[in-house]
């Protein structure tokens, strides 16, 4: 009896401490984005360059005049552990108790998912999702609420087999991981493929996480086709899927997308094996220096790679809701969607990555902006989405360059 | 009838690598068998004890500049020196208790390595040696990594040396003992504790290695001993519980298993789905569970 | 007190609740009949998913368009779980009590994959969305404080009626089978019709808890089933809470789940610098909090002994 009144003490504590921590926060002057992201989970290993990107944004609109009028703009994480249940616990925290402004996120589709109509939507504010790639929010009943700045899986897949007919690659064997990211990308290409008159000699979806693939990579090179198109993570199955495929002579040329286009497949496999090597990965448009703007950015704060996932839209989303909610000239919910609504869309002048003092000064003149970002001209449809253009990547002198756009 | 070609691609694509899995639940299975057998729990961060050795042998790679493989004996007095640590402050208190109160002590215990290995490694995947590493081709056609012999090489010379200490050494045969009859050998005098810290040590030992081989044939990352953990379980009861010899050749059975059910064995396409590859260690144990309970290997033997 | 705070502190306690009534569950099988769970995981999903398939409205990517009235599908999920339960009960409950924990990881496992690829049912690793919830056409935070109500009156009742239960002639024989099955046996009880009620019944309120869940979350997919957040977390919260009671059951759902989602508040209170690795000091936190309940707090003095799985011997005997 003593026993358990001691713990239920300590669960009386921790509520009442939770409680009273709650409302301490609401009495700062900071403007506060949240960050919904799966830290812990089965993408863990994207997050930490994903954190800096959305630093690097805070960063620079801080460094050239804070917020509002001089606030200072400030992220707060909330990690979802790459569960919807604790995704749905973590949006409340950022969205209910600490009340903030817009969030960024999540990452996986089910996260982004249970959050949006769990909380997101009820509540009232904007989340912009850098990576959730589900044709499922495109539809979702949202009352405009959810964005996103990655273009849907529908979208990549069908530019992916334009890519390969093009280049005159007729028949593949096709891997993919099962995730729904894989899962769906895998399913426009195939059909888009078939459709052009592409031959998928073999089509395995294999799990996450293993050691071993070759009996995958067995059945795949039957039949001879001229590449392996791997749709996958690098860190999760992609770079061991290469590896293997490289020792058993099974492939030499790989075709992967976004998920495959990270360093880690160069610093573990090499650039030498990579030679015929090709990607495809969401990108800003041609012609922009956006894209070059922010790789210097990034490389200049973080003395790292720009290499790696998602980093692109990790800072355009929270680049844009910044802007946002400058726009809306205050916290206000409904306004900063309305604002979002309008930088995000085209006819204003052209604002880029890291261009803060530029935009600040031209919302002051009250000219409308249009923000055109490093993974994405950033031009919302009615459901929230983007289009994008889809870069062409290959490896050269041991890093990733883009040599061209494919357009469907 | 397999023509020779068929059977170099079923040595090198099927049975190989199955021996590889095999080797590594094997080394993992011992040491959850042990500690079953000798603690009377279901050590559920065994699996990130095996990352931990992972991660060990890393540093010492980096530190020293060794080769992964002689950095494994480093690696396995550091991973069992943490496992008898985390028995005094995170086991030793329930000796008395129920034990399902150690299993969920363990739980927390999982959580905690993980998340320090997360704190001082990070999270980015790594390898012991970067590139791609040439097979040796013999006959023409079959595919050898080298690693890969050196990883059964080694995994026998331990179950070699494991058996020999549990039939003939003193510290092996008190812990036959408390397995099998622990009211008996507490009343002739075995130390209990002593027999309990030796257990650690070669748990934990052991776990190391099967990390490191993890590490070499696919990537070292923070997930990748949990990932292993519901197979391990597996393989130690397909062997019988608490019989860690028996546990050696579940791991190595299953191992087997898992990669050749996938083999064309009827016709043009797997006999298992690759799908559910995964799922075939647990139907595997349910099957055997329900069927034959005490195991492949009868009950308590080393 | 803003709506804010009171919306995050009605999320907090509606998810105390739903984990209470899965703990609960587990409670059933563990302290009425030692029965060793280890695959909450499956009856948990086959709840949540039974009930997601058929209250959602038509959609090419998973089995649906039944759009049935929300408890309903709750039922259903139900029953199905129960079903399940049955079935593995048949099975499994002739094994000792470690070996019918194995079994039972095996088993959920196995069903959480059939779940993951049959995509045509379930749409496979991205989830069924869009499930509709109790009381979500009302403003905030009227509909969520609704939802919590509900959630906490089926905790209430499912107390009430269990703790009827132990007291009953039924409970009585289970008990007397927990503490001694070959007398209950040779008196003429049939111990494993009496365990496999009471596993089915477990089963029950397990299936039961993962549609709650599915209609709270508004969506399902092989990530909310993974064995951490379902199996883990409610033994974890039965023992920490006082192994084997259900009070132990209700109170360690709120102290485990505080555990969970406070240790974020802390760490999120860290400098900036810390930001990136604040996730994993706190799943650390998580981890070391979890010692320190169980280390200072393990019951010892509450009159309800936890029931000792039949085991032969061992050298950890409780005193």
């Amino acid at each position: 009896m003593l026993r358990s009144l001691g713990k239920f003490f300590l669960a009386g504590a921790a509520a009442a401490a939770i409680a009273a921590a709650v409302p301490a926060q609401a009495a700062d002057d900071d403007v506060k984005i949240g960050l919904l992201f799966d830290v812990t989970g089965p993408v863990a290993n994207f997050v930490p360059p994903m954190l800096d990107a959305a630093k690097l944004a805070v960063d620079q609109v801080n460094a050239q005049g804070g917020i509002l009028g001089g606030k200072k703009l400030v992220t707060v994480v909330a990690d979802t552990q790459g569960s919807p249940q604790v995704a749905v616990d973590a949006a409340n925290k950022l969205v209910n108790a600490e009340k903030v402004a817009a969030v960024i996120g999540a990452l996986l589709s089910g996260t982004t998912l249970a959050s949006a109509q769990s909380v997101i939507v009820p509540a009232g504010v904007v989340q912009i999702s850098p990576t959730a790639t589900t044709p499922v929010l495109s539809n979702l009943k949202d009352d405009d609420w959810v964005f996103r700045v990655v273009p849907s899986d529908s979208y990549q897949g069908p530019v992916l087999a334009k890519m390969l007919m093009d280049k005159g690659i007729t028949s593949v064997a096709l891997t993919y991981a099962n995730n729904d990211y894989a899962v769906g990308i895998a399913e426009t290409f195939r059909e888009a493929y078939k459709k052009l008159g592409g031959t998928i000699t073999a089509d395995i979806r294999h799990e996450e996480k293993k050691s071993s693939y070759r009996t995958e990579l067995a059945q795949l090179a039957k039949g001879k086709p001229q590449a392996l198109v791997l749709i996958a993570f690098a860190g999760e199955s992609g770079v061991t899927i290469v590896k293997e495929a490289l020792e058993g002579a099974f492939f030499t040329t790989f075709i992967g997308t976004d998920g495959l286009r990270d360093k880690l497949l160069i610093d573990q496999i090499g650039a030498d094996n990579l030679k015929t090597a090709m990607f495809t990965s969401p990108s800003a448009p041609p012609g922009t220096p956006s894209l070059e703007a922010f790789e210097k950015a990034y490389t200049a704060a973080y003395q790292t790679t720009k290499d790696k996932l998602f980093i692109q839209q990790v800072y355009d989303a929270t680049f844009i809701a910044a802007l946002a909610i400058q726009k809306a000239g205050s916290t206000d919910r409904k306004a900063i969607r309305d604002a979002l609504r309008d930088v995000g869309s085209p006819g204003g002048e052209v604002v880029g990555p890291g261009d803060w003092t530029k935009a600040m000064h031209l919302i002051a003149a009250g000219k409308k902006i249009t923000y055109v970002g490093a993974a994405c001209p950033c031009q919302f449809d009615k459901n929230g989405d983007v289009a994008g253009a889809i870069g062409e990547f290959v490896i050269e002198e041991g890093s990733y360059k883009q040599v061209g756009v494919v357009t469907p | 009838m397999m023509d020779s070609s068929a059977l170099l691609d079923f040595i090198g694509l099927y049975l190989i690598p199955g021996l590889i899995t095999g080797c590594i639940y094997a080394l993992g299975a011992i040491g959850v068998s042990l500690l079953f057998g000798i603690l009377r729990f279901a050590h559920f961060a065994h699996g990130d004890v095996m990352t931990l050795g992972g991660y060990l042998a890393l540093t010492f790679v980096w530190w020293l500049g060794w080769p992964v493989l002689a950095a494994i004996p480093l690696a396995m007095i550091g991973t069992a020196l943490v496992a008898v640590g985390l028995d005094r402050a995170f086991y030793r208190p329930f000796r008395r208790r129920p034990t399902i109160i150690s299993v969920i002590a363990s739980f927390g215990v999982m959580l905690m390595i993980r998340s320090a290995i997360q704190l001082i490694w990070g999270v980015e995947p790594m390898q012991y040696k970067a590139g791609i590493e040439r097979p040796i081709i013999l006959f023409g056609q079959l595919r050898l990594q080298e690693r890969h012999i050196w990883m059964i090489a080694i995994t026998a010379l331990l179950v070699l040396a494991l058996h020999l200490m549990l039939s003939r050494s003193r510290i092996g045969r008190a812990m036959r003992a408390v397995s099998d009859e622990p009211d008996l050998a507490r009343v002739t005098g075995i130390s209990t504790e002593r027999v309990i810290l030796v257990t650690w040590l070669v748990g934990g030992a052991l776990a190391a290695v099967a990390g490191v081989f993890l590490g070499m044939d696919s990537k070292i990352d923070s997930y990748m001993g949990w990932d292993m953990l519901l197979p391990i379980f597996a393989a130690a009861i397909l062997g019988g519980i608490g019989s860690p010899m028996g546990a050696a050749a579940g791991g190595l059975v299953l191992g087997l298993i898992e990669e050749l059910s996938t083999y064309n064995w009827i016709g043009e396409n797997p006999l298992v789905p690759p799908d559910y590859k995964l799922g075939l260690a647990f139907a595997i144990m349910v099957i055997l569970l329900i069927w034959r309970p005490t195991g492949l290997l009868r009950g308590r033997q080393f | 007190m803003d709506t804010g705070t009171l919306l995050y502190l009605i999320s907090l306690a509606t998810m105390i609740c739903l984990y209470a009534i899965l703990t609960l569950g587990l409670n059933l099988q563990w302290g009425f009949a030692g029965l060793f769970n280890a695959g909450i995981a499956g009856f948990f999903a086959v709840g949540a998913y039974t009930t997601s398939i058929l209250t959602t409205p038509e959609s090419p990517d998973h089995l649906g368009g039944f759009s049935l009235p929300i408890p309903l599908g709750i039922l259903a999920g139900v029953l199905l779980s129960a079903v399940l339960g049955y079935a593995v009960a048949r099975i499994c409950l002739r094994l000792k009590s470690d070996y019918l924990a194995i079994a039972t990881i095996g088993i959920a496992e196995i069903l959480r994959l059939v779940l993951k690829n049959e995509s045509w049912m379930t749409n496979g690793s991205r989830g069924i969305a869009e499930i509709p919830r109790p009381f979500e056409g009302m403003a905030q935070p009227w509909g969520e404080l609704c939802f919590l109500l509900v959630t906490a009156a089926v905790v209430v009742l499912l107390y009430a009626t269990i703790e009827r239960a132990w007291h009953s002639p039924w409970g009585r024989t289970l008990r007397a089978i927990r503490e001694n099955d070959e007398a209950a046996e040779a008196a003429g009880k049939d111990v494993i019709a009496y365990r496999a009620q009471v596993f089915t019944l477990g089963s029950a309120v397990m299936g039961l808890a993962g549609g709650l869940m599915a209609h709270y979350l508004k969506f399902i997919g092989p990530d909310a089933t993974e064995p951490i957040l379902t199996t883990f977390l409610a033994w974890v919260m039965l023992i920490a809470g006082g192994s084997g009671n259900n009070r132990g059951a209700v109170l360690g759902a709120a102290l485990i789940w505080l555990i969970w989602s406070g240790t974020e508040l802390l760490t999120q209170r860290l400098p900036p610098d810390w930001q990136t690795r604040s996730s994993y000091i706190r799943v650390f936190l998580i981890g070391l909090l979890l010692q320190i309940v169980l280390q200072r707090f393990s019951q010892g003095l509450l009159p309800e002994r936890p029931p000792q799985p039949k085991r032969s011997e061992s050298p950890s005997k409780p005193v």
